[in-house]
């Protein structure tokens, strides 16, 4: 049988933000189609809006050439669209084949769940993955006990496992070593022998011309460019991910004509080590704006936890020639290190404890003992003066605030502190473009005034607007280093996809 | 429109007065005999001291949260009120000595119940609920309940009697000890943080806060506090016996509850916690007044608490 998909001049907004103005992609049996694009391009809402993830705001899916509606992933799988998420769908608590048959179990009689039934089965779907995975791991084991490869590969499980027609890989080989890759491209080569067609989305360029047939890249939410994968470079696909080097001229004062030698290296790394990292060195100068770029999850996020002494790590980190190991985050804040956390409402905020506690929370020992008050509210209305933060009163609870004016408020509880070494995880996303403004000329004047920054963010404009150096990360490791002249959006986005050492020339 | 909102300990006391002045208009109350009705209020207000005292350690605990709670609490008070009374064995000069003991049981086995909770992650309720049974069955093994000793005078004339003006001396001590608690929560490092382990944990960690250390102290402070009750509690009895501590646990918790702190921790007050204790006293103090039998009182309590507890619900509903 043959089978088509055609996304045509899909529109997605969320709240006042278009997230896709503009995306087309057409996929038919026997093919691979790589979808491509650099973070934020578009490319995870479109796949969202052709599994029912999300709904379209405008355009229209065809099937087959018959125009389709879902509103949600299981209408779009009764339709044989099948999706293996990059954020995994599992349910820990339960057994790997409880997991993959979720709300489909056969039954027996109509009524009662055949699980001799499903044991069958679910040993016949591990059979495609047959030694590449522990022995431990059978149809029985909670998957809360997996390691994250395994995990993958029960997601893969699951999603095939009423046989789609379509089936849509995001990301899905992220976890997996190189033998499980193999497996798993040789089950795509099945799949398209059977006249499946596939959507494979990855960050890894290698893994992108191995597989895919055709490509399609998107842009700034808008498909820019399609063809055959055969007829293309590394090098072109990245200048179409990229699009001209937009000319971005954000409030780079050209730091480089400071013209003073090398300052001091204020933090030091070498070969750090947990879970994720997998062996970073990085160094970072007296009142220098270190960027930390790459796609999201390459490892970012554990590195400026670990520096923080919030997660054990093996390697080694000095603070101004002084080795440090620190075994809680008040340790490194004793240092003069501060962390604004990438996930505000969840790591960053007391959600209905007042400003004024928010703003203080490191603080409060410097107020004595009972705490003086009166000397907290006109440290804290000080703090919020400065960064012309919009608010009622310093008692009112920090959740009354916009996105935007709580960023503020964990940015200034540590301005309290006057940080030498600031790690900032994200800071602007879903923050206001006026508050973005004022976050970069607080960055520029804390670093004039010797504070040493490690900044990453998933904005790419912003790091090569902002910094005079920036670490490209991918899979655990610096993939890159881009300092000066080479500070070119084409070079981040190519080391970000982990491209080969030539297109990065 | 604008919306009118009272805090809850303003409500719980505003309740209390209204319930006092209803009390006054029943057969055999004191009417309009404003000399009566004013010794009566100090009795009710006496009477509330015990309970209050008791709230403190169980507001802490709660404040905290992480489902925090203190079910040990009537344990140690009983264990605190044994352990006074066979120390001090009348004797004046010995009564500052097993005060010093008992806190520092009660604080001992409140860190056992924090080490408990953190180490082994066995969650609050169930934690302390263990400790319970632990504690009550020491106290039955090593004195069979029948325990040698005397309280000593001083104790009655500072907590039983009126000691200046004709003010109990409970009353007297209840407010010191609640500008201490106002001090320590409001007015302390301590407090701040612990409203902040309240609300967000992985906040307060990575705002350097040392959860661990927080909640391992805020369990010793709490049994600490028990520990205290069951000396104010047994300088009122003037006996000891093994269930004197249990009848105040849920009463204790209830009146936490009814003073508007969060049972999901991160937000309250002392002060509610003491008007939660005073509504209570009241409550019950009205129903013996009306002879109730011991059932319809449990039943008129249970639904006061359901009827004031999803009130404060829906405000919070309305407010986000």
């Amino acid at each position: 049988m043959t089978t088509s998909l055609s996304a045509q001049n899909i529109v997605k907004r969320y709240g006042g933000v278009v997230a896709l103005s503009d995306g087309n992609l057409d996929v038919h049996s026997g093919e691979v189609l790589a979808l491509i694009g650099a973070n934020g391009s578009g490319k995870s809402t479109l796949t969202k809006v052709i599994n029912g993830v999300v709904v379209l705001d405008g355009g229209q899916l065809l099937l087959d050439d018959k125009p389709i509606n879902f509103d949600s992933p299981q209408a779009a799988k009764r339709m044989g669209i099948g999706t293996v998420f990059q954020e995994l769908s599992l349910v820990p608590k339960m057994t790997v084949a409880e997991n993959i048959w979720l709300a489909r179990e056969p039954l027996r009689s109509g009524i009662f769940v055949d699980a001799k039934e499903i044991k069958t089965r679910t040993k016949n779907l591990l059979h495609l993955f047959e030694g590449t995975y522990r022995a431990a791991m059978h149809s029985d084991v909670p998957v809360s006990t997996l390691p994250p490869d395994e995990l993958q590969i029960v997601e893969i499980l699951k999603a095939i496992s009423f046989n789609p027609n379509i089936i849509i890989l995001d990301e899905a080989t992220a976890s997996l070593d190189n033998r499980q890759v193999q497996r798993l491209f040789d089950l795509v080569r099945q799949w398209k022998a059977d006249g499946k067609a596939i959507i494979f989305v990855s960050h890894r360029m290698e893994e992108i011309f191995r597989i895919a047939d055709r490509y399609t890249v998107l842009r700034n939410g808008k498909t820019v460019d399609s063809g055959d994968m055969k007829d293309i470079t590394e090098k072109e696909l990245v200048n179409r991910m990229v699009g001209k080097d937009t000319v971005y001229s954000l409030s780079r004062t050209d730091h480089q004509e400071k013209g003073e030698g090398p300052k001091p290296v204020r933090l030091a790394v070498e070969n750090l080590q947990t879970r994720v990292l997998k062996g970073v060195g990085l160094a970072v100068h007296e009142g220098e704006l270190l960027g930390l770029g790459g796609l999201k999850g390459q490892g970012q996020r554990d590195l400026l936890l670990a520096l923080f002494g919030d997660i054990p790590y093996e390697g080694k980190v000095t603070v101004n020639g002084k080795e440090v190991n620190f075994p809680h985050p008040k340790n490194a804040i004793r240092e003069s290190i501060a962390l604004v956390p990438g996930d505000r409402s969840r790591e960053g905020l007391l959600s209905i404890r007042s400003i004024l506690e928010n703003l203080m929370l490191p603080s409060w020992t410097n107020y004595g003992f009972p705490l003086r008050m009166r000397r907290s509210y006109e440290d804290g209305n000080r703090v919020a003066s400065d960064l012309n933060l919009v608010m009622r009163n310093l008692s009112d609870p920090v959740n009354s605030l916009s996105g935007g004016n709580a960023q503020k408020v964990i940015i200034g509880k540590w301005l309290l502190k006057k940080p030498k070494i600031l790690l900032l995880d994200d800071p602007t996303k879903g923050v206001d473009v006026g508050t973005k403004g004022e976050f970069y000329r607080l960055l520029q004047q804390l670093c004039s005034e010797g504070t040493s920054i490690i900044f990453h963010s998933s904005d790419d404009e912003e790091l090569i607007g902002l910094c005079d150096r920036i670490l490209v990360m991918f899979e655990g490791k610096i993939r890159a280093e881009l300092a000066g002249a080479n500070i070119t959006k084409a070079k981040l986005v190519a080391a970000s996809m982990g491209a080969s050492e030539e297109s990065l020339a | 429109m604008k919306k009118i909102s009272i805090s809850p300990p303003v409500a719980a006391v505003l309740l209390a007065v209204i319930l006092f002045i209803f009390s006054g208009f029943l057969p055999n109350s004191f009417g309009t005999n404003t000399q009566v009705a004013i010794s009566q209020a100090v009795n009710i207000i006496r009477l509330s001291v015990f309970l209050g005292i008791i709230a403190a350690g169980q507001t802490l605990v709660i404040i905290s949260g992480g489902e925090g709670i203190d079910l040990s609490a009537g344990a140690v008070v009983t264990l605190s009120a044994i352990l006074t009374w066979t120390i001090v064995l009348g004797k004046d000069e010995r009564v500052l000595p097993a005060l010093v003991v008992v806190l520092l049981v009660g604080a001992l086995v409140g860190l056992i119940n924090g080490a408990g909770i953190i180490f082994l992650k066995i969650s609050p309720f169930v934690m302390t609920l263990g400790m319970s049974g632990v504690i009550t069955g020491l106290v039955i093994i090593v004195n069979h309940g029948n325990a040698p000793g005397r309280l000593a005078p001083i104790m009655t004339r500072v907590i039983a009697r009126p000691l200046f003006l004709g003010i109990p001396g409970a009353i007297i001590i209840y407010v010191f000890f609640a500008a201490l608690m106002w001090i320590i929560l409001e007015r302390s490092t301590f407090g701040k943080n612990l409203f902040a382990i309240g609300v967000n944990r992985v906040t307060a960690k990575l705002s350097g806060v040392n959860v661990t250390r927080m909640v391992l102290a805020t369990y010793a402070l709490a049994g600490a506090l028990a520990a205290f009750g069951g000396f104010m509690v047994v300088g009122n009895t003037q006996v000891v016996f093994l269930n004197l501590g249990a009848p105040f646990l849920f009463p204790s918790i209830a009146a936490v509850a009814v003073g508007g702190t969060l049972l999901s921790g991160g937000k309250g007050s002392y002060f509610g916690s003491m008007a939660g204790a005073l509504v209570l006293i009241l409550i019950s103090s009205v129903l013996t007044t009306m002879q109730m039998i011991d059932a319809v009182r449990q039943m008129v309590l249970g639904a006061t608490l359901l009827i004031i507890i999803s009130i404060y619900g829906r405000q919070r509903g309305f407010r986000q």
